[in-house]
């Protein structure tokens, strides 16, 4: 099925007919592809891209935000990998909290995905207490919040002095400080679980019913039916959320109070570029700084892509 | 020995009654745990809104040691606009948000997922890329760019973009269900002589309704969140949305309003928590309500 | 059929929308000749702020458009205005941000309006000063202020010991420090917090010794061998547990609300005097401010009075003149001062301090005193720092400081560090 649909496009009818001319064949060749895309072209050219090359315009210039930028060339990037011992420390701590944010976020989100999937009682009402942490965003509430719980007398040290366990006060250790952050946003997994759900809904029951009749466990419809049926959108949530830990900014923002202490343990990359901008007035080195995040990501999200055909499942 | 194995078989089903029975109880006392795990932090905020200011910062247990509604008045009238301005601005913002998103994301989806044409994942790869960037460098050009158009302090800079298809992360998502979607569907409409229109409008849209959903969901609640977008672009307080609100009673360098700010904040939650309620009924329905079956 | 109607009633129900809305997609902005205001602050001080605009339209002045954020807020939205080129006409400036700003031309001069629409004629000369950048005067001090040690002083009843006072030394914390750990009250709160990377007590501590954080031309006014000795006093004071430790100490973000003294971790902190109220709100205990320690009985001079914060003029020039007159009305106007009080600092005209005096409450006098009544603890003005100085101390001092404070530096290693990469930052392009 999947190999005859390669064949049989939208545009492959339009083909068939297409014999008056060159322009009339690439109209409808391309045509509703570039209309559907319309409104996109529109928001792209007019309002995306302007702002885009100029940022990427200013990491060649000392723009200091009030005076006029200069070209300075490559300096800003050179800076970047030869005279900047903080770029290294936030290129540390961004990494550690992707490679671990991003796993446990995206295990614990199916995990409750697949729990609330089975059609218990009160089901809207567990989804609704499950994404609730996500509704409140990083605000000062929520610092306030994580001093309570992770200082040295907080809440967590009450729990874990029942068991005769002294923790340390997490959130200001530079040892754990990063966890508490990385909890954080495991804590707020609400979206990718609505994801999930929405996934696990596609799939249709009659697949299940029948791996039932043929006897097959819970276990292997999971592996053979579920997750196969599921890849395109754990490929999304796995691409969408590291992007979105590479640019985390918030929360380090909020809890750190936009120090990224303690000892910059909570330095996030995107909090060291904002630092540099509107902190240090480096508007110049910050876009540099932006630009080189872009092509990390960018490179990640192409090899990404380029695995997927291995292990995404299309229906198409 | 008849009787016996009778009653074996009998012991048997009724033992696997009550597996059943148990997994069932395990799992809810499973998703009871985890619930209070994650509404401890929620509760403590609630309870922090009834107490006087001066006691937030030194307790730590739940129950207040008096109870009063003082913060809900203080943070509703509060600043000079009532808080009521706020949430009607935020609906409003966040409404046309949900209206702008649903149409153009899923416009573009389709034609990502199911048109053939040249350029295709040369524009596709393009539009990804402006999700990598971090905003804050984006933050200045974009004010200018706005500023020309003379669309600071309106709303115009946080609604139209998204009737443009600016949010690169839902053009994606529906992609990804889109492709989920079987082909033979929108080649039975087009044997019968859709048009690309009407397979996306007709076809399409009616069977994404979950992903639909999920998209007016996130566009809802992150609109109402954000407060970058209000910060830069909205000068009068009267055009605030709740965000900003919220950020205007506490100060780190002089008299804060913690209580208003706290109680402020559990009463921003219930619009989107409302929102969420109805939405995620649509999440639930999708395949299974449209009938489809492969 | 049921959700075709829905896509009906869902696109009937945007449109409706977008009429309602349309009330809010028109600038709300009455332009013309109304000046526009920027500050940072909390609810409180907006009250009082659009209450003189008022004052000062009814007297016939121009119309004030008002807007005021959080300091963290407050930063990114001012640069955003000033790069695109829309500059509020009249900007709240912080003492750390004024020299940025000044120097890159995005605020202007007043001293042209001085003496005519810019009335400073019983201005205090030291906040007259504390203003300008390059010899001219770019921001004009809204109140006066001292650092001053914030003190619990339910803490220090409870302890059985004497709060500190106007001649408590080092060493005399020191001795508090140990009555606190031998009572062991409230799950043994500290005397002090931790001030090693506490940069104004830095800059006082070598003051008292004649030395200054910068020279007038923009070096460090000390060298390692001195940055040494505070890190290793510090570190004496967090072994003997005198102050907090580092793990507790690095709980304070910046924020009021994470301050060692309302967290319950510390009796004493460092602060500034305009603060006392705030602080006061937060907390159930009494609070009291006092000044700096002395690094020997006797030894003073490390206090001054500093601008609180200022009020600068940007946006077009065709405004300035108006801009400067409402900046006039603000610092000048005995009816604006009693709205004001001494939220933003004690003022620096003379006139309005007097006739303010009688009417505020007791925590505003108690700073309204202090900050009168400095005399042999206050020193010579110190010069504007370099535009560095912020960073210095954010990025710098902070960070090191707190190496030295978890151990992961020695004090030694530490004062070494300092000096070297705040000279870096210094002499650096």
């Amino acid at each position: 099925m999947t190999a005859r649909s390669m064949e049989t496009g939208v545009s492959a009818a339009g083909r068939a007919v297409g014999t008056q001319g060159v322009w009339a064949r690439i109209w409808q060749q391309d045509g509703p592809g570039y209309l559907f895309l319309l409104p996109w072209f529109i928001g792209f050219f007019g309002l995306t891209v302007g702002p885009m090359l100029t940022s990427l315009y200013l990491s060649f210039t000392n723009f200091d935000l009030l005076t006029t930028p200069d070209w300075i060339g490559a300096s800003n990037y050179v800076r970047m990998f030869t005279a900047d011992p903080k770029f290294a420390a936030a290129m540390r701590v961004t990494f550690f909290f992707v490679l671990f944010s991003v796993p446990l976020k995206l295990a614990f989100a199916l995990g409750v995905a697949m729990l609330l999937n089975r059609g218990l009682k009160g089901l809207p009402l567990y989804r609704a207490i499950f994404y609730l942490p996500s509704l409140i965003g990083a605000s000062v509430a929520i610092a306030i919040l994580w001093r309570q719980l992770f200082s040295g007398d907080g809440l967590v040290n009450q729990f874990l002095a029942n068991f005769g366990i002294d923790g340390p006060s997490w959130i200001s250790n530079p040892r754990y400080s990063l966890w508490t952050l990385i909890i954080l946003s495991i804590w707020q997994f609400g979206s990718p679980m609505i994801i999930f759900l929405a996934g696990l809904r596609q799939i249709p029951q009659d697949m299940y019913e029948a791996a039932s009749l043929d006897g097959a466990s819970k276990w292997r419809q999971f592996w053979k039916i579920t997750l196969p049926l599921l890849t395109p959108v754990v490929f999304f949530n796995a691409i969408v959320q590291t992007i979105e830990a590479f640019k985390s900014f918030t929360p380090a923002f909020v809890i750190s109070g936009g120090t990224g202490q303690p000892i910059n343990s909570t330095l996030f990359y995107t909090l060291y570029l904002y630092q540099e901008a509107f902190g240090f007035f480096r508007m110049g080195y910050a876009s540099a700084l932006a630009w080189f995040l872009l092509v990390m990501i960018a490179a990640f999200t192409a090899f990404s892509f380029l695995t997927s055909k291995y292990w995404v499942h299309y229906d198409d | 020995m008849t009787t016996d194995v009778q009653t074996l078989t009998v012991v048997g089903t009724e033992t696997s009654r009550t597996r059943r029975h148990i997994i069932s109880v395990v799992s809810h006392v499973l998703l009871v745990g985890a619930s209070i795990l994650m509404l401890y932090p929620l509760l403590w905020m609630l309870a922090s809104t009834f107490r006087p200011e001066n006691e937030i910062f030194s307790s730590s247990s739940l129950w207040p040691s008096s109870f009063s509604i003082d913060s809900y008045i203080r943070g509703w009238n509060g600043l000079r606009v009532s808080f009521g301005t706020f949430f009607l601005n935020s609906f409003v913002i966040a409404i046309l948000c949900v209206a702008g998103n649903v149409l153009a994301c899923s416009m573009t989806a389709f034609a990502f997922a199911r048109l053939k044409f040249r350029g295709r994942n040369f524009w596709f790869a393009l539009m990804l890329m402006t999700l990598m960037l971090p905003y804050h460098v984006t933050l200045i050009p974009q004010y200018v760019l706005f500023l020309n158009l003379g669309w600071v302090n309106t709303f115009l800079p946080l609604i139209v973009p998204k009737f443009l298809a600016s949010d690169a992360f839902f053009i994606f998502l529906m992609v990804q269900f889109f492709r989920g979607i079987p082909r033979e569907l929108d080649e039975a409409a087009m044997m019968d002589g859709c048009s690309a229109w009407r397979i996306y409008w007709k076809v399409m849209m009616p069977l994404s309704l979950p992903v639909l959903a999920t998209a007016a969901i996130f566009t809802f609640i992150w609109t109402w969140d954000d407060f970058l977008g209000p910060l830069i672009y909205l000068n009068e307080m009267r055009q605030y949305t709740v965000q900003l609100g919220l950020r205007t009673f506490v100060d780190s360098t002089g008299e804060s309003d913690f209580g208003g700010m706290l109680a402020m904040s559990v009463l921003t939650i219930v619009p989107v928590f409302l929102f969420f309620l109805f939405f995620q009924r649509l999440l639930i329905e999708g395949i299974a309500t449209t009938g489809m079956k492969r | 059929m049921t959700i075709r109607l829905d896509r009906r009633h869902f696109l009937m129900g945007s449109s409706a929308l977008i009429a309602a809305g349309a009330a809010g997609l028109r600038p709300a902005f009455a332009q013309g000749n109304n000046l526009r205001l920027i500050f940072w602050g909390g609810q409180d001080r907006a009250d009082r702020t659009y209450k003189v605009a008022d004052l000062y339209a009814e007297g016939g002045g121009a119309q004030i458009d008002g807007e005021f954020l959080a300091w963290n807020d407050y930063w990114t939205k001012l640069a955003t205005q000033v790069a695109g080129g829309n500059a509020p006409n009249i900007i709240q400036m912080d003492y750390r941000y004024i020299v940025e700003y000044a120097t890159r031309g995005a605020i202007r001069p007043l001293d042209q309006f001085v003496g005519g629409p810019l009335q400073l004629g019983d201005f205090d000369q030291d906040q007259l000063e504390g203003g300008k950048v390059g010899g001219q005067l770019f921001g004009i001090s809204l109140g006066a202020n001292s650092v001053a040690v914030l003190v619990n002083e339910t803490a220090f009843e409870e302890v059985g010991v004497a709060p500190p006072n106007r001649d408590s030394t080092y060493d005399d914390y020191m001795a508090m420090g140990e009555a606190f750990n031998s009572a062991n009250i409230r799950g043994g709160i500290k005397a002090i917090s931790d001030g090693s990377y506490t940069e104004p007590m830095l800059d006082n501590w070598l003051r008292q010794q004649g030395l200054s954080l910068y020279t007038a031309d923009g070096q460090l006014g000390f060298g390692e061998e001195e940055m040494v000795e505070w890190f290793r006093m510090w570190q004496g004071l967090r072994e003997a547990g005198v102050c907090v430790s580092a793990e507790d100490q690095a709980l304070d973000t910046g924020a009021m609300e994470s301050t060692m003294v309302i967290m319950g971790k510390s009796a004493t902190m460092p602060s500034n005097s305009n603060q006392l109220v705030a602080y006061q709100s937060l907390s159930q205990d009494s609070l009291t401010i006092t000044n700096y320690p002395r690094i020997e009985p006797g030894a003073g001079g490390g206090h001054y009075r500093k601008p609180s914060m200022f009020f600068s003029v940007g946006g077009d020039e065709a405004n300035a003149q108006a801009a400067a007159e409402f900046i006039s009305f603000f610092v000048n106007d005995p009816d604006a001062a009693q709205v004001l009080g001494v939220e933003r600092g004690i003022p620096c005209s003379a006139a309005v301090r007097e006739g303010l005096a009688p009417t505020l409450d007791e925590k505003s006098q108690i700073a309204l005193n202090f900050v009168a009544n400095l005399g042999d603890l206050l020193g010579p003005l110190p010069p504007p720092p370099p535009p560095k100085a912020g960073e210095i101390d954010a990025s710098v001092l902070r960070v090191i400081g707190q190496e030295v404070a978890f151990g992961a530096r020695s004090p030694e290693d530490g004062g070494k560090a300092f000096v070297t990469e705040a000279t870096a930052l210094l002499t650096g392009a």
